[in-house]
C-alpha cells in the first residue's frame, strides 16, 4: 500500500478500519482506491493527521467520505483526535487504485 | 493545512430541501402529461398546433424536462461550477415561481386561452427563470476557477430565459399583433432555442462532466468540448439570423453544425466509454448513453422536414414525430438515467451523511428498486415506438396502445422515485 507514514504499525491498524469506508458510488473502499495518501501520528499530542484525496475534486460525496474516514478513525484510536486534509496537488489517478481493487473494478 | 474535516477545500453541496421538490414536481409532472397524452391521442391526428399538444408539450419541456433539469443542476452547480451555489433563496424563488407558473401557464394552452392563464403563467416562468440565471451567474463569478461546463451551462441558462421571453411574447402577440407575423409563425424559432440552446447545450454541459464521473474514465478532452460549444452556439445564431432575417432557402449550415456537434459529442461519450476504469456498466449508465445516440433521432426527422419530404403529405406527422423523439425521446431518456445516478446520491447524502464509518449503510444504488428500473425501460421504449408508429400511420388505436405504456413507465418512474424520496434507514 502506497501510503506515507511515521508509524508504521499503527498505519497498517489506521488502513485496517478503513477498509470499512466505502466510496458509495464505486462501492470500493477508501484504501483499495488509494485515496488515502498519508497518515501521521503525533504521540505526544495524541493526534492524527491525514492526508487524502477524493476521486474527483467536486465530488459530491466528499464531505461524507471524509467525515466517514475521521469517525472510524476516532472510534479506532479513541482520544486521539483526527486532522484531515484533503490534497488535489497531485490529482488520484487509477495507478493507485490497488490489486484487489483493480480486479473488484474489472469484474 | 489541516482542518479537521471541514476542509475549505470541499464546497458546499446545496441543501437537499431545496432540490427534492423538483424532483418531485417533475415525476408528477411526467405523470400526468403520459394521461393527458393518453386522453389526446387523437390530436396526434392532427395539425400539430393543437392546443392540447402545445399544452403537452409546455408539461414535457417545462414541467417534466426544466424543473428536473434545474433541481438536477442546482445540486450539481458545485461540480460544474466548482463553487459553491450563490443563494438558497433564489433557487426556492425558482421552483416557487415555476411550479405555480407551469400548470396556470399549460391550463391557459390547453383550453386555449392567450388571456389571463397563459400570460401570468407566462409572466411566472419567466421570473422562475430570471431567478435561475442571476442565482447561476453569481455563483459562477464567485467560483475560483471557470471550466468549459460553467460557460455551458451559464450560456444554456440564457438561451432559456430567451426562450420563455419570446414565448411570453408570442402569447401576447395573440393579443395585440406587435410583432410583423402571426405567433404561429414563430413557433419554430421558440421551440429551436429552447431544444438546442437550453435543453442540449446543458444536456452536453452536464453530461460531459457527469459521464466520465460515473464511468471513473480517464478521459478528458476540454477543446472538443470548446468546438462542440461552438459549433451549437454558432448554429443556433445563424439559426436565429436566417430565420428572422432570410427565412427562405435552405437551413443547411445550422443543421450541419449541430450535427457535427452532436457527432463529436458522441465521439467524446465513446472516447471516456473506452477509457472507464469500471469495467461494469450499470442500467443508469447504459440508458445515458444509449439517450445520446438518440439525439441523432431528431435530426433525422429534421433533415426529413427541411429536405426532400417537404412536398410529402405526410409532413405534418413527420414535424409531430420530431417533436415527440425530441421530448419523449433523448431528454425524457437522458433524465430517466440520470434521475437514479443522481437522486439516490442526494438522498443518500441527506440520510447517511452523518452515519457513513459508523456502521453497515446501504449503497445509493440501493435505495431503488432496479428490477422496475429495467421494466420502466422497456415499457417505455415500446409505447415509444408504437407512438411514433400510431402518429405516422394516423391511427389513434395504436396511440392509444402506445400511451397506455407511456403510462405505465410513468408509473414505474413515479414509484422508484417517491421509494427513494421515503427512504428512512434500518432500524438498529
Amino acid at each position: 500500500m502506497n501510503v506515507i507514514t511515521n508509524k508504521n504499525i499503527k498505519c497498517t491498524i489506521a488502513l485496517a478500519a478503513l477498509e470499512s469506508v466505502m466510496d458509495p458510488e464505486i462501492g470500493l473502499n477508501v484504501v483499495d482506491l488509494g485515496l488515502i495518501y498519508q497518515i501521521d501520528f503525533d504521540e505526544a499530542e495524541r493526534k492524527i493527521y491525514v492526508t487524502m484525496t477524493l476521486t474527483t475534486q467536486f465530488c459530491p460525496m466528499g464531505e461524507s467520505i471524509t467525515g466517514a474516514v475521521k469517525r472510524v478513525l476516532e472510534s479506532t484510536f479513541t482520544c486521539e483526535e483526527v486532522f484531515i486534509e484533503l490534497s488535489f496537488d497531485t490529482p488520484w489517478n487509477h495507478e493507485r487504485i490497488s490489486e484487489h481493487g483493480q480486479h473488484f473494478l474489472n469484474k | 493545512m489541516f482542518a479537521g474535516s471541514d476542509n475549505d477545500i470541499l464546497v458546499k453541496n446545496t441543501t437537499h430541501k431545496v432540490v427534492l421538490p423538483f424532483y418531485l414536481y417533475a415525476a408528477l409532472s411526467f405523470l400526468i402529461c403520459t394521461i393527458i397524452l393518453f386522453f389526446s391521442a387523437k390530436a396526434f391526428t392532427q395539425h400539430y398546433f393543437h392546443p392540447h399538444i402545445l399544452a403537452i408539450t409546455h408539461i414535457m419541456a417545462l414541467g417534466w424536462g426544466s424543473m428536473i433539469i434545474l433541481g438536477a443542476s442546482h445540486q450539481l452547480v458545485p461540480v460544474l461550477i466548482e463553487g459553491s451555489l450563490y443563494s438558497t433563496k433564489l433557487a426556492y424563488c425558482s421552483f416557487i415561481l415555476a411550479a405555480v407558473g407551469i400548470p396556470i401557464m399549460v391550463y391557459g394552452f390547453y383550453i386555449f386561452d392567450m388571456g389571463w392563464p397563459a400570460k401570468w403563467g407566462g409572466r411566472l416562468v419567466l421570473l422562475a427563470v430570471l431567478c435561475y440565471v442571476i442565482n447561476l451567474a453569481v455563483s459562477i463569478v464567485k467560483s475560483k476557477t471557470k471550466n468549459v461546463h460553467s460557460y455551458f451551462i451559464f450560456t444554456a441558462s440564457l438561451w432559456l430565459l430567451l426562450t420563455a421571453f419570446l414565448g411570453l411574447m408570442l402569447v401576447y402577440n395573440f393579443s395585440y399583433s406587435f410583432l410583423p407575423k402571426e405567433s404561429l409563425k414563430y413557433l419554430p424559432l421558440h421551440a429551436h432555442i429552447g431544444v438546442i440552446g437550453w435543453f442540449l447545450l446543458l444536456v452536453i454541459g452536464v453530461g460531459s462532466r457527469l459521464i466520465p464521473m460515473f464511468l471513473i474514465s480517464n478521459y478528458i478532452n476540454p477543446k472538443l468540448l470548446w468546438l462542440i460549444y461552438l459549433l451549437i452556439n454558432v448554429g443556433l445564431v445563424f439559426f436565429l439570423i436566417k430565420f428572422l432575417y432570410y427565412p427562405y432557402g435552405s437551413y443547411n449550415i445550422p443543421i450541419g453544425a449541430l450535427l457535427l456537434a452532436l457527432i463529436f459529442f458522441g465521439k467524446y461519450c465513446y472516447s471516456t466509454y473506452r477509457q472507464r476504469i469500471r469495467r461494469q456498466v450499470d442500467e443508469q449508465m447504459k440508458i445515458s448513453l444509449l439517450s445520446v445516440m438518440m439525439m441523432l433521432l431528431p435530426v433525422i426527422f429534421l433533415v426529413s422536414i427541411t429536405g426532400w419530404l417537404l412536398a410529402d403529405k405526410r409532413n405534418v406527422q413527420i414535424v409531430l414525430i420530431y417533436g415527440f423523439v425530441i421530448f419523449f425521446g433523448w431528454i425524457t431518456v437522458i433524465i430517466f438515467g440520470m434521475t437514479f445516478k443522481t437522486l439516490p446520491f442526494i438522498v443518500w447524502n441527506k440520510v447517511y451523511h452523518q452515519k457513513a464509518g459508523l456502521g453497515k449503510t446501504p449503497n445509493p444504488k440501493d435505495l431503488f428498486n432496479n428490477r422496475i428500473f429495467i421494466v420502466m425501460a422497456l415499457t417505455y421504449h415500446s409505447g415509444f415506438i408504437l407512438f411514433i408508429a400510431g402518429t405516422y400511420l394516423v391511427d389513434v388505436f395504436i396511440l392509444n396502445f402506445a400511451t397506455t405504456y407511456l403510462i405505465l413507465s410513468a408509473v414505474l418512474y413515479n414509484y422508484n422515485v417517491i421509494k427513494v424520496l421515503l427512504h428512512k434507514p434500518a432500524k438498529e
